[in-house]
């Protein structure tokens, strides 16, 4: 975005809190069901000072963590072995295509027949979510490695190892990062959803028990929190992206 | 007379195309001279870029040998074959520099000493000042003349180019020709040239090998005694049309098929 972009984009969401909050404080909307900026703004930082909530953010946060660094792993290598054995390929990427086009939500309750309302239920959960786009992902990643580098490597001497590290991995690199940015937004997704429905803590239990009790202030402060969170990290890995992937810009 | 720098001897090769076993090479034999500039031509799917590929030790052939200085090619042999293609196949996320210097990385030579020589196959082939760009920021001449330099940067005894300028514009093409040949005359290497074109083939090399339709045999193989340093006025010269005339009697033949 331009300088000017970015003003006229922070006045009109600048505008539209203002006016959010003068509505509120006259009265003109319903305060319990929408609380003025304000009041929200209060409720977050008391929020950020109770330490059981700090603690069931720690609970989140881990549990995603722990499914994002097990489907990522997992997810990818399933990719590459699918894209690099044809054969195997050829059965099983139909599979992965069917499944990745259904709706993950529906297996939840299965998950908790499976493993109980637990921390390892959310990580199973996430995982489950997650797997398929880093599968379509890995197998995306070696196919966007053209054949022609390998060969050019190939005539220079270099050995397997070495066309993985200096052809492989670079060419990769960006649909890599993009695939795990795409994956952390299913897995929180699916962790928080997890939590919502049936769980002892964790931010998404929070929010359950403040919708249900219609408080209000905490439930929108709650909500910042977590999209602050996930903009954050976002953000980040998309930093990492564009520029381990600067050479893929056409000039 | 000296032993041929390189030599293919009773060279067949033949492909299994959906259980289908096709000849694209049979019974070639050559002998190429060390500092010899040697173009390769015949009609399309002629086997050239395959007859390369051996020379290469990208693949072995069906029968017979190629050797390199005296050695049977059987893999890649990069510290004395070096290989130019068609499209530059530059890494793009390689800078020019590193890219020449890829081959070197590969054979774990230090940083300094592989940039050192890369830049200096980078001013002998005329992109000094151009060291930190990246493939996607050079025009298709400048990424050519890259992947030149990076063929040139073992100091190999031979360069096998394989229609290295077939994807540029004509005045590009031109250009690049004689900047080939000033490259070649200041290097001594033995250049096997594969092209389509037969202005280039006659204007560059020393001899012209003519393959004939699949499977590719040597039909004729034609001495070019136009005299060096070349210039574009002998193009239009009576010796030029002769030698490219009588190459242009084989392949119409096998065209026309």
């Amino acid at each position: 975005m331009r300088r000017h972009e970015r003003v006229i984009v922070a006045a009109v969401v600048l505008g539209l809190f203002g006016l959010w909050e003068t509505r509120a404080r006259l009265g003109r909307i319903d305060a319990s069901l929408a609380p003025a900026p304000s009041t929200i703004l209060d409720a977050l930082v008391r929020l950020l000072k109770r330490p059981e909530v700090l603690q069931s953010l720690g609970v989140t946060a881990w549990e995603a963590i722990a499914a994002f660094l097990i489907a990522v792993p997992v997810g990818l290598l399933i990719g590459f072995i699918l894209a690099e054995i044809p054969s195997l390929g050829g059965l099983l990427r139909p599979l992965v295509n069917f499944l990745f086009g259904v709706p993950k939500s529906i297996f939840l309750p299965v998950f908790i027949l499976m493993f109980g309302v637990s921390i390892p239920q959310k990580i199973a959960f996430g995982v489950f979510t997650t797997i398929f786009v880093l599968i379509m992902g890995g197998i995306a990643a070696v196919q966007s490695v053209p054949p022609e580098l390998v060969t050019v490597s190939r005539v220079y001497g270099a050995s397997r190892l070495q066309i993985i590290r200096e052809i492989y991995l670079p060419a990769m690199a960006p649909i890599l990062l993009e695939s795990a940015r795409l994956g952390m937004v299913f897995n929180i997704t699916a962790v928080l959803l997890c939590e919502i429905y049936g769980a002892r803590d964790g931010i998404g239990y929070r929010i359950a028990a403040w919708g249900e009790n219609l408080q209000m202030p905490q439930l929108y402060a709650a909500l910042v929190l977590v999209a602050t969170a996930a903009v954050a990290v976002n953000e980040a890995l998309r930093r990492v992206e564009t520029r381990l992937g600067a050479w893929r810009q056409r000039s | 007379m000296t032993r041929p720098l390189v030599a293919i001897r009773g060279v067949s090769q033949r492909f299994g195309v959906e259980g289908v076993s096709v000849a694209a090479l049979e019974g070639i034999d050559l002998d190429i001279p060390d500092g010899q500039f040697v173009s390769v031509v015949g009609p399309s799917g002629c086997g050239k870029s395959t007859l390369l590929s051996l020379i290469a030790g990208l693949r072995a052939p069906s029968s017979g040998a190629v050797f390199c200085d005296g050695e049977p090619i059987t893999a890649p042999m990069p510290r004395k074959v070096g290989v130019i293609f068609q499209e530059a196949n530059l890494l793009p996320w390689l800078s020019a520099i590193d890219n020449v210097a890829f081959p070197l990385k590969l054979r774990r030579v230090p940083r300094p000493e592989r940039l050192q020589a890369a830049a200096r196959m980078l001013e002998l082939t005329g992109l000094a000042g151009f060291e930190s760009r990246l493939p996607h920021q050079l025009s298709g001449g400048m990424k050519q003349r890259v992947a030149i330099a990076r063929g040139l940067v073992q100091n190999p005894a031979v360069l096998l180019m394989d229609e290295p300028f077939a994807s540029l514009d004509e005045q590009t093409r031109m250009v690049l020709g004689d900047e080939l040949l000033r490259i070649w005359s200041e290097t001594r290497k033995t250049v096997l040239f594969v092209t389509h074109s037969l202005n280039e083939a006659v204007y560059l090399a020393d001899r012209v090998v003519v393959l004939s339709a699949r499977p590719g045999r040597v039909v004729d193989d034609v001495d070019v005694d136009l005299p060096r340093p070349r210039s574009f006025a002998m193009t239009s010269s009576e010796r030029f049309g002769i030698l490219k005339d009588r190459i242009w009697q084989h392949i119409k033949h096998a065209e026309r098929r």
